[in-house]
């Protein structure tokens, strides 16, 4: 069996630069120099909005608030630049080099404004825009007020998530082709049927006539679910040309100019008893949004507030979730999104109180771990939690590292993205056994675990089967891999796919057997709904030493997740190693800065903090293995490491050096040790 | 990423090479590496028309022991002078410089003369030739000229080399027998420049100082020599607090810049602490204790 891993690690993929097509067109971007400013004047350029007048996305449910048709993402802009990096003009060539040539041809004048760079100085600035009522794009309360108890102990603390890019090894790109009737679009992504509504939004267009296919994808971490204004351009331009067009990201660009994520504030009061007994929780949590909607930042602070008890039992809370306009690029889904600021705000408030009443941060999470399953003041459900936090403890063998070693610990719960459910299409002829699935591969190995559980329904051995990837046109609906899911619904549509199959065989023939299934000509679409949201327990354990220089050596990595059933071990490990290298990331050095006039500090891969090879810790992963409800028993575990690990990670390294860690990243500045004289 | 369109020639002779850059001054300049050069025109950070490569000229890569020194040709990449025995045994400091610069990638195609040709005040190599005080042979229209390591570098990105001169080789020359050097760079991470770096060459009469050439990377607009902390040194026996204050001098004598790395501040005590290792590492591997 040759595994799609198998194939990219030996450079057999094909990627979307990879296509070649007879007379294409080469795409560019002529892109703002100022994070805001007015734009008086255009000249040198191909595309301007003047012709391509599309916006991203429709105003979303939680910006009407600061409802205003401006915040929406035109895909060029108008005469309004409210982050650097944004697409202003487009040019194109059918040379690649040209292209780029006449992206610097493009000659733009701006009248520069002063930006709002710092979301908590945001909401007191002037509107961004004429119209809208405030900076604020979202600002809710989540929970009811209440009055702490005057003998309640108080921790209070600032956070911070810089904001950090996605930084696939593969960045952004996309070919569209038009045949005078139907669009055809192959884009890097992880959903196919995304992209396919996007597009229909922003042109209007039926979506009949669009055809969306994914090709092999390096990488996406949260980036590749949505739609971006170049994919929109590139598609306008293909029809407008009768052309192939093919516009393929810069890591430049992507710095500047995709969705990042993270970039969260939280100022919060954690009250609780003398006995460490946590009784509520206020204050707030503010979303950097970025400049127009389109990303994530209408969701996220929602998102984030409902999720603050943490595994624990809440009684009381009462949390503002604000997102707030800020002259740079949208801010949006990176591995996690949500959860692991959820996740550090509340676990680093948990640790802060240890401190304070000198107790140990394990046996504080003990008492305060859920012993019923209940539903949190902020909205979700909380599992009960303490039968498996005092397993965890055992398992990652706490008791041996504690006092001997700067470690850290951390409890999670990570919500799964499963309502919506999910979709695929089984399709066998010619003795060849097809699979179509809603969400695919971007870097996981799906393909895996959708051959086991074809063995597992039907008895067809792996060669038989072949795993496609996203394509628009082979199956009607569908929703996308992201949000820990696809182990979960994806599997339980191929589950209850294969299911269908078989009876369609044994109602047509009495019997089934794998024969009868690759001789026959059989084909199922399935749409497994699914409605709720899931959760799943995790916790980490992480030690590290720093060194007289202020360097960190993260030393050991350990993770106790419950994957219910779990469906490719090795996968799982992958996942893990890889989820805890961006986590390790994320505290030590990943960031995406800005200066006071919101000009981007990271332009190149050199300096955005990607962790190197040398900085990897020992890994080990255990599994717990409580089944979910769904038909494939089986937990999401793809973005538990990026909530666990850096919350373990930046409580060893407060042990290490005696200094309290609220921000990731830390700045090395900040761990450099004083000499003693 | 793709760079403006330039005029591509690959002489296979150094006077060739010398020609074309005097027919184009200041529009010509030399690929050698390219590991510096081509990221500048990918990125459309500058635009060069004319690029004369000298990958196909013979006998430009060595790395010969005379009676007093080394000869290094120009052309000698990083990596052979990392896994040079020569260069390890009698120049411990290069040996440093070289198996902590860049990524083995980087190492392999990357030139000794493009290193110090670029003059970027971050490239490593330029302190440790200051430090070692190396020679450089520039050959041009005029002829041949040597000049002095310490006089080579004029500021960022700017050498003593005329429009139409190339570096074709480097002498080290040998050093006492109670002599030491090491380079100590603090990184910003694994396969990338410094923060900040100090080379620091010793020779020792006993426990007192004879000689000291120290030079910083990254922590100036240029590598230079940093006289004021080499006299905290020299005729001085080597005792901690002599160490101190060099390191010192060193630290307040850099102009360091805030960026995503750290504070001015925060570089200088950088500095100031990997010059104390540095010296120390000197003083051992020049017999001292
Ligand atoms: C990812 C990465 C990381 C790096 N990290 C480091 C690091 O940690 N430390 C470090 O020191 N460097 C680092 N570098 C730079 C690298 O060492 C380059 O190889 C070096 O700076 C230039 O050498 P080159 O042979 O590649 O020269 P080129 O890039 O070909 O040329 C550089 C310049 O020198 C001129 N030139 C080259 N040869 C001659 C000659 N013989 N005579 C006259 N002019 C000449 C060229 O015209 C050009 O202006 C890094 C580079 C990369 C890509």
């Amino acid at each position: 069996m040759v595994e799609l891993s198998e194939k990219l690690v030996k450079g057999e993929g094909r990627f979307v630069d990879d296509i070649q097509m007879p007379g294409m067109l080469y795409l560019g971007f002529a892109r703002s120099q100022y994070a805001r400013a007015r734009i008086l004047r255009i000249s040198g350029a191909q595309l301007t909005h003047k012709e391509v007048n599309f916006d991203i996305a429709e105003v979303g449910e939680g910006a009407t608030e600061g409802g205003s048709e401006l915040l929406k993402h035109p895909v060029l802009a108008k005469d309004y630049a409210g982050y650097v990096g944004q697409p202003v003009a487009a040019v194109y060539s059918d040379d690649r080099y040209v292209a780029e040539d006449l992206i610097d041809s493009v000659d733009i004048e701006y009248e520069p404004m002063k930006a709002i760079v710092d979301p908590e100085d945001s909401i007191s600035r002037e509107e961004m825009y004429p119209g809208v009522k405030s900076n604020a794009i979202v600002d809710r309360y989540f929970g009811d007020d209440f009055t702490p108890d005057s003998t309640d102990i108080v921790i209070e603390r600032k956070m911070v998530n810089r904001r950090i890019a996605t930084n696939p090894i593969e960045p952004r790109g996309v070919v569209a082709a038009y045949d005078g009737n139907k669009l055809t679009v192959w884009v890097s992504t992880q959903s196919a049927h995304a992209i396919k509504e996007g597009l229909s939004e922003a042109l209007k267009m039926e979506p009949d006539r669009i055809r969306v296919v994914q090709v092999d994808t390096g990488g996406a971490f949260g980036l590749k679910g949505g739609l971006f204004p170049e994919y929109v351009v590139a598609c306008y331009l293909a029809m407008k040309e009768k052309r192939p067009v093919k516009w393929i990201e810069t890591r430049r660009e992507h710095l500047l100019a995709s969705r990042p994520g993270r970039g969260a504030v939280a100022k919060l009061k954690l009250f609780a008893k003398k006995d460490g007994t946590i009784t509520g929780l206020k204050g707030e949590v503010i979303v950097d949004n970025g400049a127009f909607t389109g990303g994530s930042g209408e969701f996220s602070p929602i998102f984030i507030v409902k999720q603050l008890a943490g595994a624990y039992h809440l009684p009381n809370a009462y949390v503002r979730a604000l997102s707030v306009l800020t002259n740079k690029a949208p801010q949006g889904p990176y591995r996690g999104a949500g959860r692991p600021e959820a996740m550090y705000f509340i676990e680093r408030l948990m640790d802060g109180l240890a401190d304070k009443l000198k107790m140990d941060p394990v046996e504080l999470r003990l008492r305060n771990a859920a012993t019923e399953t209940y539903t949190s003041p902020l909205g979700f459900q909380v599992e009960k939690s303490r039968p498996f936090l005092e397993s965890a403890i055992r398992e990652l063998n706490y008791e041996k590292y504690k006092g001997k070693e700067n470690v850290g610990f951390a409890l999670l719960i990570l919500y799964h993205a499963t309502f919506g459910g999910e979709s695929a299409r089984i399709k066998v002829e010619d003795g060849k056994v097809r699979v179509w699935t809603g969400g695919n591969a971007h870097g996981q190995r799906h393909d895996v675990f959708i051959k086991t559980l074809l063995n597992e329904e039907l008895g067809v051995s792996e060669d038989h089967v072949e795993v496609m990837k996203g394509d628009t046109d082979m199956l009607a609906e569908g929703v996308g891999a992201w949000g820990s899911r696809s182990s979960m619904v994806l599997s339980s549509a191929v589950i209850v796919a294969a299911r269908k199959i078989r009876e369609q065989i044994e109602k047509k023939q009495g019997k089934y057997t794998v024969q009868a299934l690759l001789a026959g000509k059989w084909d199922h679409y399935e749409y497994f709904n699914y409605d709720r949201m899931e959760s799943s327990l995790g916790a980490n354990l992480v030690t590290a030493d720093v060194d007289d220089y202020g360097r960190v050596k993260v030393k050991d990595c350990l993770s106790y997740y419950d994957l219910g059933r779990v469906l490719d071990p090795d996968n799982a490990r992958g996942q893990n190693a890889g989820g805890a290298v961006q986590g390790i990331g994320q505290v030590l050095s990943e960031e995406l800065s800005f200066d006071e006039d919101g000009l981007p500090l990271i332009t190149s891969i050199s300096d955005a903090g990607v962790l190197s090879a040398d900085l990897v810790p020992r890994f080990d992963i255990k599994f717990h293995k409580s089944e979910s409800p769904l038909p494939s028993k089986a937990k999401g575990v793809g973005e538990a490491p990026t909530i666990g690990v850096p919350i373990a990670l930046s409580r060893a390294i407060e042990l290490a050096t005696g200094k309290t860690i609220l921000e990731t990243p830390i700045k090395p500045e900040y761990l450099l040790p004083v000499e003693k004289e | 990423m793709n760079p403006p369109t330039f005029e591509y020639f690959a002489p296979t002779g150094i006077d060739e090479v010398i020609d074309i850059l005097a027919k184009y001054p200041g529009e010509a300049k030399i690929l050698a590496g390219g590991q510096s050069i081509l990221p500048l025109l990918k990125s459309r950070i500058s635009s060069i028309p004319y690029l004369v490569s000298l990958s196909e000229i013979k006998g430009m890569s060595y790395v010969v022991e005379g009676k007093d020194g080394v000869k290094i040709g120009s052309m000698t990449i990083d990596s052979d002078l990392e896994n040079s025995d020569l260069i390890e045994k009698r120049f411990p400091i290069l040996h440093d410089a070289t198996k902590q610069l860049a990524d083995p990638l980087v190492r392999n195609v990357g030139t000794i003369g493009g290193n110090l040709s670029h003059a970027d005040p971050a490239n490593d190599l330029p302190a440790v030739m200051i430090s070692l005080g190396a020679r450089f042979t520039i050959r041009g229209k005029k002829g041949s000229r040597e000049v002095e390591a310490r006089d080579f570098f004029m500021d960022t990105f700017t050498t003593a080399l005329e429009p139409d001169e190339i570096l074709t080789e480097v002498y080290i020359p040998f050093w006492g027998r109670n002599s030491g050097g090491a380079y100590v760079k603090f990184k910003k991470n694994t396969w990338n420049f410094s923060v900040a770096a100090v080379a620091v060459q010793l020779e020792l009469d006993g426990n007192t100082c004879k000689k000291a050439q120290i030079a910083t990377t990254a922590v100036s607009p240029k590598s230079g020599r940093v006289e004021s902390a080499e006299k905290h040194l020299v005729g001085k026996p080597l005792t901690d607090d002599v160490i101190k204050k060099a390191a010192e001098e060193v630290a307040a004598s850099a102009e360091p810049v805030t960026d995503s790395y750290g504070s001015e501040e925060y570089k200088r005590e950088i500095l100031k602490r990997i010059t104390r290792e540095a010296i120390k590492k000197a003083i051992s591997r020049a017999g001292g204790n």
